[in-house]
């Protein structure tokens, strides 16, 4: 296997070990960051995912130099760069509040970078034109950065990381203060602009939805801790942990027992003793009771008598969609989703014994 | 509908008095020394008319010249000196985490606020007696050296409230753009700095040139400042030309002074 190569065959850019980092010593200590290891391919847009304080800013300024971690080895294209200053590692960063040179205009902030590296004057200009184009600011090219919107000095933020070319571009939920309108129009340009110039984007962001549909790869992490890694698909279907499947989208936590295993197919007993196929997550249990997660749209309404029964609490008309709340047998509540059909009236009425069904796979036996 | 005031100090009673007690008190005097600056009579006390005579009078003086381009010789280089440390002084207390020592640090920085000024006068005439005898220099130096130590400290706190106004994250994305230390403190950290140096440098100037205390002492025969030689020509004859100087100086340090409030006000923009 050649230097840089990952066993699937796709080229690595950074590769992260066994990193911690431990904020203070002694009583005040916090470790925020605890054994990352993970692998981001050239080109990839990698999503850093995970709810407020869970060490996503600490995990991205330790790439861009200005968190020293404690421990572990982190390497870019296989240099070690952790024993280098901010300064002459290979990244650039957008900045959360953009942290624009106030005292210089869109373009010379824009041209810092090159102007840093010491590139000739006639290069900077054009590579400063070539990236207001990108970003659609040549008009403003000359105003001060405190005279253009925010969702412009986004944009402009994203240029001056952008102008020198980094091998890696980290972005610190550069989205999170635009208004809603602004922030959907900003995710398709991002994720233009990262398929254009083929930059490997590390993205930060708490917004699942976001993550979902921005990103190649997604790292989910909760209290300074990776819990899995996978496709946006992979992760939203197939949930390892129960923190994760809570975290992105809604979900049913249903307990079950696992009767065999074989691959990554595990046979589970549901509570009501019916038997049913679920994917099992790699490392988990092997036996024993488990909780398994159901997504509300994989699972369907039947007449009793299906794979778990219960009461029909509450009937929630959402427009696109019906949420259907049912009691199960164990007291715990079970959300079915069912897309809305034109003028289809509804054959269900609250109180009524009513069975759940789900095909096999679409389980998804969790960790812990 | 009337509400239940908070306490404020304006409504208590007899406060106008107070107040108006230490106006009168503040200012009147000051307020006397400039109208008699333009006494056409030989008197401090007496006004006889107005005229510019005394500071004509005191333009022409050489002595006063003299002492007057010595004091703007020192308040320039104690300036500089005082603004340069305490750019550095300032970035070393706030770009650097907190280390061992860095509050004794602080304190030592400013100690020349908190010892009382004759005692550091003293200390000066003593050392600098020493150092005479042992080299047997007697210039301008004593003077620049020792005006330049007691105005770090106000050189320090504007540029030091200034640093801990500024945005970490602006000089943070100028290293993550290539950009070395050096490179980053001139091209980011010094032009937002600005106001803050510029309010330094004014203020140590103004201290510097009002100093009667530790130029005293420290300074060889026959040097003069504007505060020294009025303080040699109140022991002899006093004219209105005194009062005409310290008008000049005193407008000056207000210049300064309003300048210094107008920069540490103005907005990073
Ligand atoms: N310099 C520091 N000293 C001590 N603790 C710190 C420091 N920086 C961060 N922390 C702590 O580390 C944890 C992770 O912080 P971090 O900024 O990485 O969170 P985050 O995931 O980016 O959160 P958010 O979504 O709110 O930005 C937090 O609990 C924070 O309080
Ligand atoms: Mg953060």
């Amino acid at each position: 296997m050649p230097r840089g190569e990952s066993s699937d065959g796709a080229r690595r850019m950074i590769n992260i070990v066994a990193l911690s980092k431990t904020f203070g010593s002694g009583a005040t200590a916090f470790t925020a960051l605890t054994d990352i290891n993970i692998t981001i391919r050239e080109n990839e847009f990698f999503t850093l995912l995970g709810p407020s304080g869970c060490g996503k800013t600490t995990l991205l300024r330790s790439i861009a130099g200005f968190v020293d971690p404690s421990s572990g080895s982190l390497t870019i294209h296989g240099d070690d760069i952790l024993s280098k200053p901010p300064y002459a590692r290979p990244v650039n960063t957008v900045f959360q509040n953009y942290a624009l040179f106030p005292h210089m205009t869109v373009a010379e902030n824009i041209g810092f970078g090159l102007e840093m590296l010491d590139r000739p004057k006639s290069e900077i200009r054009s590579v400063v034109g070539e990236m207001l184009e990108l970003v659609q600011m040549t008009e403003m090219a000359d105003r001060m950065t405190s005279q253009i919107s925010g969702g412009q000095q986004q944009r402009v933020a994203l240029a001056r990381a952008l102008a020198p070319k980094p091998e890696v571009l980290l972005l610190d939920e550069p989205l999170s203060a635009l208004d809603f309108k602004l922030r959907k129009e900003m995710q398709i340009e991002l994720k233009r602009l990262q398929s254009e110039t083929g930059i490997t984007f590390v993205f930060v962001t708490h917004d699942q939805e976001e993550a979902l549909t921005m990103s190649d790869r997604i790292a989910v992490m909760n209290k300074g801790r990776i819990l899995q890694v996978g496709g946006p698909k992979d992760i939203y279907d197939h949930p390892a942990e129960r923190f994760v499947a809570d975290f992105i989208g809604d979900t049913n936590f249903v307990t079950a027992e696992i009767q065999s295993l074989e691959g990554d197919t595990a046979l589970v007993r549901l509570p009501s003793g019916r038997q049913i196929a679920a994917r099992s997550a790699p490392d988990g249990a092997v036996s024993g009771p488990v909780t398994i997660a159901v997504r509300p749209e994989h699972a369907t309404l039947e007449a009793q008598g299906a794979l778990l029964d219960g009461l029909l609490k509450n009937i929630v008309y959402f427009g696109t969609d019906t949420h259907y709340h049912v009691m199960t047998q164990d007291g715990s509540t079970f959300v079915i989703r069912r897309q809305n059909q034109p003028d289809a009236a509804e054959d269900h009425k609250v109180g009524e014994q009513v069975g759940i069904s789900f095909n096999p796979g679409v389980a998804q036996v969790l960790r812990d | 509908m009337t509400k239940p005031r908070a306490f404020d100090v304006r409504r208590q009673s007899g406060f106008a008095f107070v107040a108006l007690c230490c106006f009168v008190l503040l200012y009147l005097p000051i307020i006397l020394l400039v109208v008699f600056s333009f006494n056409a009579g030989q008197s401090i006390a007496i006004w006889e008319g107005f005229s510019w005579r005394w500071y004509v009078s005191a333009w022409q003086n050489e002595k006063v010249q003299d002492a007057t381009v010595l004091s703007l010789i020192i308040a320039t280089c104690a300036s500089l000196v005082a603004t340069s440390v305490a750019v550095m002084a300032a970035l070393a207390t706030t770009r650097t985490g907190t280390f061992r020592g860095s509050a004794l640090v602080f304190g030592m920085i400013n100690q020349p606020l908190m010892i009382p000024e004759i005692v550091t006068a003293v200390a000066l005439l003593i050392f600098f007696a020493m150092v005479k005898v042992a080299t047997g220099y007697t210039g301008l130096w004593y003077l620049i050296i020792a005006h330049s130590a007691f105005c770090i400290p106000f050189a320090y706190m504007p540029i030091r409230a200034r640093l801990q106004g500024m945005d970490l994250s602006l000089e943070q994305a100028a290293a993550d753009l290539y950009g070395t230390p050096w490179r980053v403190f001139r091209m980011v950290t010094l032009p937002q700095l600005w106001p803050g140096v510029l309010a330094g440098a004014m203020l140590a100037f103004v201290i510097s040139l009002d100093n009667v205390i530790i130029t005293e002492f420290a300074k060889s025969a026959g040097q003069d400042t504007l505060p020294t030689y009025m303080l040699g020509q109140l022991r002899r004859v006093v004219t209105p030309e005194i009062n005409a100087i310290s008008t000049v100086l005193l407008a000056i340090s207000v210049a300064l002074v309003v300048a210094f409030y107008l920069l540490s006000k103005s907005k990073k923009q």
